[in-house]
């Protein structure tokens, strides 16, 4: 089984810090893999103990998403890939999954796509339904598990209080949520191996991405701003009355906020 | 000297991190409930493949340095779990067989030892005697292709669990010669062996530690490791690596006391400020910080030197010297930097304090590594 899997190198968002103006202090943040991301590694990876096959995993971003691709190799990737290039910059969700799905359509002959449900920064969960509408993939969305037969793929899905289970043709394209595993600690010896590997990196023409779909330039939605909501102090008003006329009070007070 | 860390160390460290963040807790957790290792521990370390790290691959090792495996210790340490013991002695005795082995021993007990299913021990020690091979009483006698063991070894890890274990005894074979011990590698489970309970520690909570009794225990003479009489030597270069991994968990320990007390020092307000920043506990954090960071630089100093394939006898002996007080006195400090809190099993610090107290006394003496130094300088020209 040939398995892709999609990762993105994002800010640990625990350790973020802000500035004045609300803004992201980026400078010397640390980054990590998004966690939800090692989980679908995981699962790729304890389908390839089942069924055989390779792992390659694939990831857009400026030059120092190569450590997030290194540590995929030490986890246990077959193959990473580095999609680099100043064109690929500012690109929205729509134009990522473009690019990406460039990059999966040169690496061709796959099983199976398996991505996190979303990024930890964004938390849009667009790319991974994105990806597989372009690659005109069945998609199998929020997985809590994953069999396959090699043929076909089953999956539990989860959708809110209510799970149910799907079944798709291969090749199909998954995303997972965290309860999927509980991913591996990186064993040493893959760490070792994974330092003799070499990253290549593509871009924008390795894969044959038109320019127009690329980028800011190429994505549709445009981020007006980003800001971290002003907390108001709160301020404390008595209601009186009876039950009843408090209760209409403070459904008045909702209703003048939007909030109901 | 420089100690930068190349990108595997660090990714050793990350992984070593990551597995004492999310494994740890649960591992721990059995050992206070049990008094004991959880029976599929080595298969929790193989799992995460880290048994092994200076043995040959072709052995089922992962041929790395030592200074990977004394990062990966310093994590543990920080935990202030034993969990990580039986991960010593099985990467030790793996080395050490892999040194002094013939070909057929290394392919026979080796690859079990890397791969969890067998559980390491390395005895010496015995009731009257911890560091004198004149003394030992447990004896190897000739039977034809085989030795007959009997005795006694005492304070003897993971002596009762399954696996192999190297043995030093007195040579009945060398009887009269000036070096009459030799090691054996003997199969734990071999008819005549029988162990006592567990010792309670002061620390190491849940470490498996009892005598091991040899009653007429047949051992095959290929089981022995080096040479007959080299025994002694067998178990001196055994601990000198043994006392730099054992360095290398109580920096892990130290650094652990200096970042708890660090925490207590920033959430404890007294006098409408955090303590931390009255001159007396910013002095104290001062003074832990300067003496582990000292402690880590011996050890990486002594990694070196075995990696090198220089001797590193006495330069491991120096370590024990120079960090066993030294992390001692950080530990107690924290103690005291909690106040009454410090004393309390509610408290990490009390753990660490009580794990740091063994280093003087376990896998050789601070006194006896003290001889060891000092000797040396004398008898060098």
């Amino acid at each position: 089984m040939k398995i892709i899997v999609t990762i993105k190198q994002v800010p640990n968002v625990t350790k973020v810090k802000w500035d004045a103006d609300g803004s992201l202090i980026r400078a010397g943040l640390p980054t990590i893999i998004n966690p939800v991301d090692k989980h679908a590694l995981e699962a790729a990876l304890q389908l390839k103990e089942k069924h055989g096959g390779e792992i390659i995993v694939i990831s857009m971003g400026p030059g120092q998403v190569k450590s997030a691709l290194r540590e995929a190799l030490c986890m246990g990737a077959d193959e990473v890939i580095q999609l680099t290039d100043r064109k690929f910059a500012g690109a929205d969700t729509w134009a990522t999954s473009y690019a990406l799905g460039c990059a999966i359509q040169k690496i061709g002959d796959y099983d199976l796509i398996i991505s996190g449900v979303e990024a930890m920064d964004g938390n849009t969960a667009q790319v991974g339904p994105q990806l597989a509408e372009y690659l005109k993939l069945p998609l199998l969305s929020y997985a809590l598990g994953i069999e396959s037969d090699g043929k076909t793929i089953q999956i539990q899905q989860k959708l809110g209080d209510v799970e149910r289970k799907i079944e798709a043709d291969l090749p199909a394209l998954i995303t997972v949520e965290k309860e999927i595993n509980d991913y591996r600690v990186t064993p040493m010896d893959k760490i070792l191996e994974a330092f003799e590997k070499e990253i290549p990196v593509w871009e924008a023409a390795d894969v044959d991405a038109d320019l127009v779909h690329l980028g800011l330039k190429g994505s549709p939605t445009k981020l007006r701003k980003v800001f971290s909501p002003k907390i108001e102090k709160g301020k404390v008003q008595m209601l009186e009355g009876t039950p009843e006329e408090i209760a209409r009070q403070v459904a008045d007070k909702l209703n003048e906020k939007f909030l109901i | 000297m420089d100690f930068t860390l190349s990108p595997i160390n660090k990714m050793v460290i990350k992984a070593g991190k990551d597995f004492c963040e999310r494994r740890v807790p649960e591992i721990d957790a059995y050992m206070a409930e049990h008094g004991d290792y959880p029976p599929d521990l080595l298969e929790r370390f193989a799992k995460a493949s880290m048994l092994g790290f200076d043995v040959p691959k072709e052995y089922g090792g992962l041929e790395t340095t030592n200074l990977n495996l004394i990062l990966l210790i310093e994590e543990f340490g920080k935990t202030g779990s034993t969990c990580f013991l039986p991960l010593l002695m099985n990467n030790s005795v793996a080395e050490t067989i892999c040194h002094w082995g013939s070909e057929e021993l290394k392919k026979r007990v080796v690859p079990p030892l890397c791969d969890g299913s067998a559980w390491a021990t390395m005895a010496f020690t015995e009731p009257d005697t911890g560091s004198d091979p004149k003394m030992l009483t447990t004896t190897a006698k000739p039977d034809g292709d085989d030795f007959i063991i009997n005795g006694c070894k005492r304070f003897i890890s993971m002596a009762n669990k399954p696996g192999y274990g190297v043995f030093i005894c007195k040579d009945l074979s060398l009887a009269g010669q000036p070096h009459d011990s030799t090691a054996f590698i003997i199969d734990k489970n071999s008819p005549g062996i029988s162990c006592s309970g567990h010792y309670e520690l002061t620390g190491l909570d849940g470490a498996d530690t009892c005598d091991i009794y040899f009653n007429d225990v047949r051992v095959p003479k290929e089981n022995i490791l080096g040479k007959p009489g080299e025994g002694f030597n067998v178990l001196l270069r055994w601990i000198s690596g043994e006392r730099i991994q054992q360095a290398a968990g109580m920096v892990g320990v130290g650094q652990r006391a200096f970042e708890e007390s660090k925490k207590y020092s920033l959430q404890r307000i007294v006098n409408g400020m955090p303590m931390g920043y009255m001159q007396g506990f910013y002095w104290m954090l001062g003074e832990m910080k300067v003496k582990v960071d000292a402690c880590r630089l011996m050890v990486y100093n002594a990694v070196t030197r075995q990696d090198a394939g220089k001797n590193f006898d006495t330069v491991s002996a120096e370590v024990k010297i120079f960090t066993t007080p030294l992390i001692q006195e950080v530990t107690r400090m924290g103690v005291q930097f909690h106040g009454s809190y410090g004393y309390s099993k509610e408290y990490l610090i009390e753990k660490l304090f009580r794990i740091a107290m063994h280093q003087g006394v376990v896998a050789s003496s601070l006194e006896i590594n003290k001889t060891i130094v000092g000797m040396t300088a004398l008898m060098t020209k």
